[in-house]
């Protein structure tokens, strides 16, 4: 039994890394070595006299040229990065103080209609983008927000916002309101007993709100594609934008950017690692 | 109601208006004007749209198109949740036990479901690549006739799919491991009290009382499959009759062919998928939260 | 349910907004574009290849002389078509000039996207001196209406490159020989083709026959297939009305496809879907002996290569050959300011002078339109492709091109793909294609 155990996660580990080894690989290689008909994969650090050899020569060149404008697009793969970054952050920066605001509002006080409501805000979930893209277009022409930065971000924290509402709903539930209640005896308004007593026990659960929201805005495709042609257009729009170019696919520069991209997630998953199950579960689970 | 939720109608809408508007402006009215619109032959460009009564449903039902990404849209939402929580589970039990760099293997592990399926799907065409991919290069040196991944009309869709499995098999496993570790050590220590076999431990403890959490992640990832676009659009782009999608379908019909009504009628059918879908989701969490007594 | 007022309200304002459709009126704003340094500029937008380079090196002595700077973006062809359109969907383009496909002529014509020239165009250059066929398909819609809504700028056609240093190898001309019975020499038909494709297929040592055109994207399989289609005497429609039942499910396109099929076999690994940068990757890393694609690509691969290819016109069948017709006019958007549309007016008249279209024909792969030109024994002998494109320009042919195209291509895409595929029998896609296309046809109110 054990030994199974063990031989499952082995395998599997293996397989799931093996990609993401690829990646690592593909992007130390020039673009050549990367679409050679013979299979390379051991990085040397000359160039291999024949090119059947199963060795690269390693270079660096791929997040060089990530500074570079490659052909086919207007601006470098930085510039966009600076897109997802600005539309990422502040997008999530608004699903969370609203979803907050509002999970509060369900939680503590009687709002008509809240099953109703409630329903509503988690049915925008199950929407396809695909499905409403053409009206928000229109809204957005008619807005002049297509192709901006405020077009996107306003965009991810709506449809965030079910998502940051419902987790944020769980994690507000479980705050005792003797908290709240002993601080409005001691003199609190409504509103300061939200913002010095409450917001701080909800800390890590708007942390990790956080991390779910910035994961979809960050990697959204749909949307930055149909309504961003030539402004603000994010890291997944370019790379995908860069398909049927004469000169074919950059591998190298799309392996080195795509490790580049994930980079800042992993790093805010394993900080809310502890936190992360109790918002995939809707607070289903208690920890 | 506790004291404090009394009197204070207007904080209570001041907290909740905001989110309710934003969500009503980019969700109703969208959903409105496609319903106005799936009542008419508009364009993406060219603004003389004319009333065609029901002409674009009838198309919708008539044209195999519909059927085809419906039934294809289906089947890889079946195929995907269920390959992924099979493995995903496996996993977590194998999982559970805890042993040294724990942490650092589940991290490893989680990193495809945060990379985005978009720049993704566009490296997969690397490694899936028939010439020059590394997985035949593999096949092929094992001595087996590599196929043609992302070519071959039978095998494409399924390609995608193993995409997909591979994505999101982490997802199932996490949700797994939290449902299995809030299963209290005292009810397995009574068990072993009882000399019950390690079968009957996982078939009558650990499945059932994983089993809501279970079906929380299933209808999870269900959705998200269920908009399945980012890895199509990038593997064998919209139009490809072995693995077209709704989602793709919807982007095919509407910003290649420009034709808005017909893709607002498709919208207005896929929603009605979708509120039933809600509804489900909404009454299984319902129910779970109120059996734990949340 | 609460949400009622919601939904009444939402309701109203999306009445409002699909009664205007979403049309915005176009910019009426004075301002005229300039660049950094303050001086007039016209944007011009076209998709990635060698031409636009050509173009934009044209754009600065145009600058030079005029002190308008152009400036050519280049977009990746998978999504240039959308992006374009997207644009155009807004109130203004950010482009002056779109370097728009020939298929697009009918939507921008009839939806008002592009300036219409006809009255302009003959105050600036000598429409006689404009290839017919590439006044047909590039600058007029509707057919036969003598009215021009692009100037020429890429005229192109689908042709043959060839490895000509493995055709003349002594061992592989005897080992065909003793094969086939005759010499290896270029095919002048496509059994011929298919021979020599079969001839060079040696997958063991990683050599194949043949690559073309056979995306499902956007129009790949469609481009690669109709060079075969016409030449097997199908059809996509009547000559003289869009007819299509009855011309495209005949059994000439039945016999067209059913021989493409054979050629899909005869290429590099997953061949049965390349887009023409696939194409030429597969060419250019000197695996394949033969390529079909646009002459455009030609003068890289001649570059690259250069007495080791050769270049020809497309094979024919029982004496009749056809090209597929590529290329692209010069349209000005509808959708940009007066003084931007007057400043690229200056711009095209000045591209059409005689003596700029002998510096195009100089630029990497620029291809003219002008017949004396084209005619000429100096521009024939040229090049090694001049020839024959010339001589493809004569036989050149173009899909639809009328407002719904892209339906007609989408669909087109699907059956003939089923039917490449072996998903669906030849000539039951065909069938169903052909009534597919008429009820588009008709529902469009062109048939």
């Amino acid at each position: 039994m054990r030994v199974l155990r063990y031989l499952v996660v082995v395998l599997y580990f293996l397989v799931a890394t093996a990609p993401l080894v690829w990646m690592g690989l593909s992007s130390l290689k020039h673009r050549d070595d990367s679409i050679r008909p013979h299979a390379n994969f051991l990085p040397a650090l000359s160039a291999p006299a024949t090119p059947t050899d199963p060795r690269f020569e390693a270079t660096l060149a791929a997040y060089r040229q990530l500074g570079e404008v490659h052909a086919g697009a207007q601006q470098s793969f930085w510039s966009h990065l600076g897109n997802s970054v600005l539309i990422g952050v502040l997008s999530t920066l608004a699903s969370v103080a609203l979803g907050t605001c509002c999970a509060y509002g369900f939680s503590r006080f009687r709002v008509p209609g809240a099953k109703d409501w409630l329903f509503f805000i988690l049915s925008t979930r199950f929407l396809p983008p695909l499905a409403v893209v053409v009206p928000v277009l229109i809204m957005y022409r008619t807005l002049d927000l297509q192709g901006t930065h405020a077009g996107l971000i306003v965009l991810y924290t709506v449809f965030n916002l079910s998502l940051a509402v419902w987790l944020m709903k769980g994690f507000l539930d479980d705050i005792p309101r003797a908290f709240e209640e002993a601080a409005l005896v001691d003199g609190y308004s409504r509103a300061q007993a939200f913002v010095r007593v409450v917001l701080p026990e909800a800390r890590t659960g708007m942390a990790v709100t956080a991390v779910f929201c910035l994961i979809s805005a960050w990697n959204e495709y749909g949307f930055a594609m149909t309504l961003n042609s030539s402004g603000a257009i994010t890291v997944p729009a370019y790379f995908a934008g860069l398909q049927g170019n004469i000169e074919g696919m950059p591998w190298p520069q799309i392996a080195a950017g795509a490790l580049l991209f994930v980079a800042p997630i992993v790093v805010f998953t394993v900080l809310v690692r502890k936190n992360l199950l109790r918002g995939m579960t809707f607070g289903t689970i208690k920890q | 109601m506790s004291k404090a939720a009394r009197g204070s109608g207007g904080l209570a809408w001041a907290l909740v208006g905001p989110t309710l508007l934003l969500l009503i402006a980019f969700n109703v009215f969208p959903l409105v004007y496609n319903v106005v619109s799936s009542f008419t032959n508009a364009e993406l460009i060219g603004g003389d749209s004319r009333w065609v009564g029901g002409a674009q449903y009838t198309r919708v039902f008539d044209d195999d198109l519909f059927g085809g990404a419906l039934r294809r849209t289906a089947l890889f939402v079946v195929c995907a949740v269920a390959v992924e929580m099979l493995l995903g589970f496996v996993l977590a039990l194998s999982l559970q036990r805890e042993f040294r760099g724990k942490q650092a293997v589940l991290t490893a592990l989680l990193v495809p479901m945060m990379l985005s399926p978009a720049v993704m799907g566009l490296f997969w065409n690397l490694v899936l690549n028939g010439n020059y991919g590394i997985v035949n290069h593999a096949l092929a040196a094992l001595g087996f006739d590599p196929p043609q991944w992302l070519t071959d009309r039978d095998l494409k869709f399924w390609s995608i799919l193993m995409i997909d499995v591979w994505m999101w098999t982490p997802f199932m496993m996490l949700i797994s491991l939290a449902g299995l570790s809030s299963i209290p050590t005292s009810i397995y220590e009574a068990a072993q009290i009882d000399r019950a076999s390690a079968w009957k431990v996982f078939t009558r403890i650990t499945l059932p009382m994983c089993g809501p959490v279970l079906g929380l992640a299933v209808l999870f990832r269900a959705t998200d499959a269920l908009k399945q676009f980012d890895l199509v659009m990038a593997v064998t782009g919209p139009n490809d009759g072995a693995t077209q999608t709704l989602s793709t379908l919807l982007y095919q019909v509407v910003f290649r062919d420009g034709k808005v009504g017909l893709g607002a009628a498709f919208s207005c059918v896929i929603l009605v998928v979708v509120i039933a879908l809600a509804t489900v989701f909404t009454r299984y969490i319902d129910r779970v939260q109120a059996r734990d007594g949340v | 349910m609460r949400l009622s007022t919601a939904w009444i309200a939402s309701t109203c304002l999306a009445f409002a907004m699909a009664s205007c459709g979403g049309e915005s009126a176009p910019s009426d704003s004075k301002s005229t574009t300039t660049d950094a340094a303050g001086k007039p500029a016209i944007t011009v937008w076209w998709f990635q290849w060698d031409p636009a380079t050509g173009l934009q090196e044209l754009g600065r002595e145009f600058e030079a002389e005029t002190g308008i700077a152009v400036n050519v973006q280049q977009i990746p062809l998978a999504s240039y078509q959308e992006k374009v359109f997207l644009e155009f969907g807004g109130s203004r383009t950010s482009f002056d000039i779109v370097i728009g496909d020939s298929q697009w002529i009918g939507r921008g014509a009839s939806k008002q996207l592009y300036v219409e020239l006809t009255d302009w165009l003959p105050t600036v250059v000598d429409l006689a001196t404009i290839h017919p066929r590439a006044a047909k398909y590039l600058c007029e819609y509707p057919e036969n209406s003598g009215r021009w809504f692009a100037a020429p700028c890429e005229t192109d056609a689908v042709g043959l490159a060839y490895r000509k240093d493995w055709f003349e190898d002594a061992a592989e001309r005897e080992a065909f020989r003793t094969r086939f019975g005759r010499e290896l020499t270029v095919p002048a038909t496509w059994e011929e083709f298919r021979e020599v494709a079969e001839f060079f297929q040696r997958p063991a040592d990683k050599r194949y026959g043949c690559a073309i055109p056979s995306d499902r994207n956007y129009d790949g399989l469609t481009m690669g297939v109709q060079n075969l289609l016409w030449a097997f005497g199908g059809k996509w429609k009547a000559e003289d009305s869009n007819q299509v039942v009855g011309h495209l499910d005949s059994q000439g396109s039945v016999d067209a496809i059913e021989f493409f099929k054979t050629l899909m076999k005869l290429g590099p690994k997953g061949c049965e879907r390349l887009d023409y940068g696939q194409v030429l990757e597969s060419f250019t890393n000197g695996s394949t002996a033969m390529a079909l694609n646009y002459f455009a690509f030609f003068p890289g691969i001649h570059a690259q290569f250069g007495d080791k290819v050769g270049f020809a016109v497309v094979p024919a069948h029982d004496g009749r050959r056809v090209a597929s017709l590529g290329g692209q006019g010069l349209s000005i958007s509808a959708k940009t300011s007066k003084e931007q549309q007057e400043l690229s007016k200056r711009f095209i008249a000045w591209f059409l002078k005689r003596e700029v279209q002998e510096k195009w024909i100089t630029k990497p792969a620029g291809f003219t339109a002008n017949s004396a030109i084209l005619s000429s024994a100096e521009f024939r002998a040229k090049t090694p492709y001049n020839a024959p494109f010339a001589d493809s320009v004569d036989a050149m042919r173009d899909f639809w091109n009328v407002p719904v195209f892209n339906e007609l291509l989408t669909v087109t895409q699907r059956y003939v793909g089923m039917a490449v595929d072996g998903e669906m029998p030849t000539q039951e896609a065909l069938t169903k294609l052909a009534q597919e296309k008429e009820r588009i046809l008709k529902e469009a109110g062109l048939l």
